[in-house]
């Protein structure tokens, strides 16, 4: 067993790491290599198989990215500071950050466990708490750089950040990036992270954590954009923490992968928060994309709303499995969770299973799943005015996805992300 | 310019049209009255291509094509319009992006050049002002939460945009009160030309009141059963359809 995980486990801690953190990667390895591979038997992961994951050899792949490589891969318009990773490694000739405001730190995981670890240690790990799940304890066993930002009480993000991750090499690379996201009290960000792949027939793997923490009254706008190349494997893990009043709105735009997981763990920890998760999912031909949300209203006087919206065509499946957990004193909890498929062809699937537990008597919580086809009146209507039907079709889609682009925070990207629709749709076969 | 002869359609195993005939020239009016069930709106979308109906017999031409074997969107691109009874709404579908792809399909299929932002924005707002429409309707999606006279009014606005040769308005009145019908009514016949023919589908003489025919067909139980001049639409409104239909069903 713990041959197929090597690769992932990673190399030794480097000579002269703190003991607390040579120790916090003793106890994932070892939590890892006890968790093993799990099977399509384990309840989290009877939709997906994540066993040729663990078949197939990874490089590490060097953090190694030539200037005219990165162009192509940079969202036109897009009036964002950039930080760039290159096979989970932060690499600062690519980046653009302009002066940080006072309060505002964004810097490599790895120069700041060797610099200042105690700038990270309270943060590190400290969400991630899951004992049984395998991809963040592999994060924390192999992983050796990421992202870091954090923001004093009342720090404020002038311009939106962009993280940028690229998967490069010409055999296939392993990236484990872990990024921390802390918010003061009252700070306010926005992040648009980027998971891209250089190459589009290689099958890469990006194993990512984020841990995001956010004090009272912190204001988090994420944006997150995967579209990673057609053969490689995504997996990532999101733990959000809200603290009174805070508010986190995340959009989840999922494209690319051979198989795509993401899992999106948030827990309100003070009343009157809110979490806003919306996201989009396009699925074709031999790919599987994986969606887990587990909202947990620990707390009462809290909102949350979780609309996820999918188009899948061809031979395309996705997973929805959402669970909204309402504790016994989380009274004037507000939750509507729902999920819609667009299914464009007969061969394609969707499981879907929205959950509610409520434990509470005062709350106002709703759920809803649809899965359904092009509305053959509305192609009707446009095809009578001389729209062809293959134009009409990807029309249809993209106002089905509307709802989820039109969020995105700028123009530049509900232009890119629009057009990205719609050159697959363009390409996919029609059934 | 439309020429039909002993069209027969069925939707499932209902036998809705008989053997009508049918003869538009040029620059011509005409109305179709009937009851409701006699199958005026399945005319208005045989003619136009919607799925869901058979054809069992008889035939359609348009511009010298034989319009039944034509694909909905090539049947527009030829010319044809088809005003809905219920326009659709089309959540997420941005009403500029709709307009434009529309025309541009339309003036591709005819090999004409696309038409530039520039050059579209001016005639968009050109043609907005005749309907007494607000620039605001471009930036919102297709007929969704229009109330029934916008999602009505938004009809002849792209009829007026796609200028086709022949209209179908079907039931272009039903739902509207007198202010709008009014509007609408204005707005089609700043449409009328000598080279452009509509076919006005209506249960009501009223709108006949304000888009004057050149020629009124009844329309019962699948067939032309009466033809005449505008003076027919009145001689309805005084008698009923009882009055022909009794005849009709008699012969």
């Amino acid at each position: 067993m713990s041959g197929e995980l090597a690769t992932w486990l990673g190399a030794a801690t480097p000579n002269g790491s703190p003991a607390w953190l040579e120790a916090w990667r003793t106890s994932a390895r070892e939590r890892a290599t006890a968790l093993g591979v799990p099977g399509s038997k384990q309840e989290a992961w009877r939709y997906t198989n994540p066993r040729r994951l663990f078949e197939q050899a990874f490089d590490e792949g060097a953090a190694v990215l030539a200037a005219e490589a990165l162009a192509p891969l940079l969202v036109e318009g897009l009036e964002a500071d950039r930080v760039v990773l290159v096979n989970g490694r932060y690499a600062p000739e690519h980046g653009r950050l302009g002066a940080l405001p006072e309060g505002v730190r964004i810097d490599s995981l790895a120069r700041l466990l060797a610099e200042d670890p105690e700038a990270v240690r309270p943060h590190l790990g400290a969400l991630a708490d899951d004992p049984a799940a395998l991809f963040p304890a592999l994060n924390a066993a192999g992983g050796a750089d990421g992202l870091v930002v954090l923001l004093a009480p009342g720090a404020r993000l002038e311009r939106p950040l962009e993280l940028l991750h690229v998967t490069t090499g010409e055999r296939p690379t392993l990236a484990q990036p872990r990024h921390l996201i802390v918010l003061g009290e009252g700070a306010e960000a926005r992040l648009v992270e980027r998971y891209v792949g250089a190459e589009p027939s290689i099958a890469h793997a990006t194993n990512a954590v984020l841990e995001i923490d956010l004090a009272a009254e912190a204001r988090l706008d994420h944006e997150r954009i995967q579209h990673d190349s057609a053969e490689s494997f995504h997996l990532s893990t999101l733990y959000l923490h809200q603290q009174a009043r805070s508010r986190y709105q995340g959009l989840n735009i999922g494209l690319g992968g051979r198989w795509a997981r993401t899992d999106i763990n948030t827990r309100f920890a003070g009343p009157g928060a809110e979490c806003v998760l919306h996201g989009l999912y396009l699925s074709g031909d031999g790919q599987l994309i994986d969606y887990h949300l587990d909202v947990d209203h620990a707390v009462p006087d809290c909102t949350s709303v979780e609309l996820f919206k999918g188009i899948l065509y061809g031979q395309g499946r996705a997973v929805f499995d959402g669970r909204v957990f309402v504790a016994q004193d989380a009274q004037r909890t507000d939750a509507a969770m729902s999920n819609r498929n667009l299914m464009l062809s007969e061969r394609a699937e969707i499981d879907t299973k929205p959950q509610l537990e409520i434990n509470a008597d005062d709350v106002k919580c709703s759920h809803g799943t649809t899965v359904g086809q092009i509305d053959p009146q509305m192609l009707f209507y446009l095809r009578a005015r001389g729209i062809p039907e293959a134009s009409a079709r990807r029309m249809l889609c993209l106002g089905f996805a509307e709802e989820i682009i039109g969020r995105l925070g700028d123009e530049a990207l509900r232009a890119e992300i629009a057009a990205l629709v719609g050159d697959r749709l363009e390409a996919a076969p029609l059934d | 310019m439309l020429s039909v002869t002993g069209l027969r359609a069925n939707v499932g195993d209902k036998e809705i049209l008989r053997g009508l005939d049918l003869r538009i020239g040029p620059g011509e009016v005409h109305a179709i009255m009937g009851p409701n069930g006699s199958g005026k709106s399945t005319l208005a979308h045989v003619l136009s291509g919607r799925e869901g109906y058979a054809v069992t017999g008889g035939t359609a031409s348009f511009e010298g094509r034989d319009l039944l074997a034509l694909e909905p969107e090539e049947r527009a691109q030829l010319g044809l319009f088809l005003a809905f009874q219920y326009p659709v709404e089309l959540p997420g579908v941005n009403n500029t992006y709709f307009l434009k792809s529309a025309l541009n399909s339309i003036r591709k299929a005819r090999g004409e050049d696309e038409l530039d932002a520039v050059s579209f924005m001016r005639l968009i707002k050109e043609k907005l002002k005749v309907l007494h429409l607000d620039d605001s309707l471009l930036k919102r999606a297709v007929n969704a939460g229009f109330s029934g006279g916008e999602k009505k009014r938004n009809e002849i606005f792209q009829m007026a945009l796609l200028e086709p040769k022949l209209a179908i308005l079907d039931e272009t009145d039903s739902g509207l009160d007198i202010d709008a019908l009014r509007v609408v009514s204005e707005g089609v016949n700043a449409l009328r030309s000598p080279e452009r023919s509509m076919i006005v589908v209506t249960h009501y003489q009223r709108l006949l009141d304000y888009i004057e025919p050149d020629f009124v067909h009844v329309l019962y139980k699948g067939r032309i059963i009466r033809s005449g001049g505008k003076e027919l639409a009145l001689e309805l409104e005084q008698h009923g359809y009882g009055w022909i239909t009794d005849e009709g069903a008699a012969a």
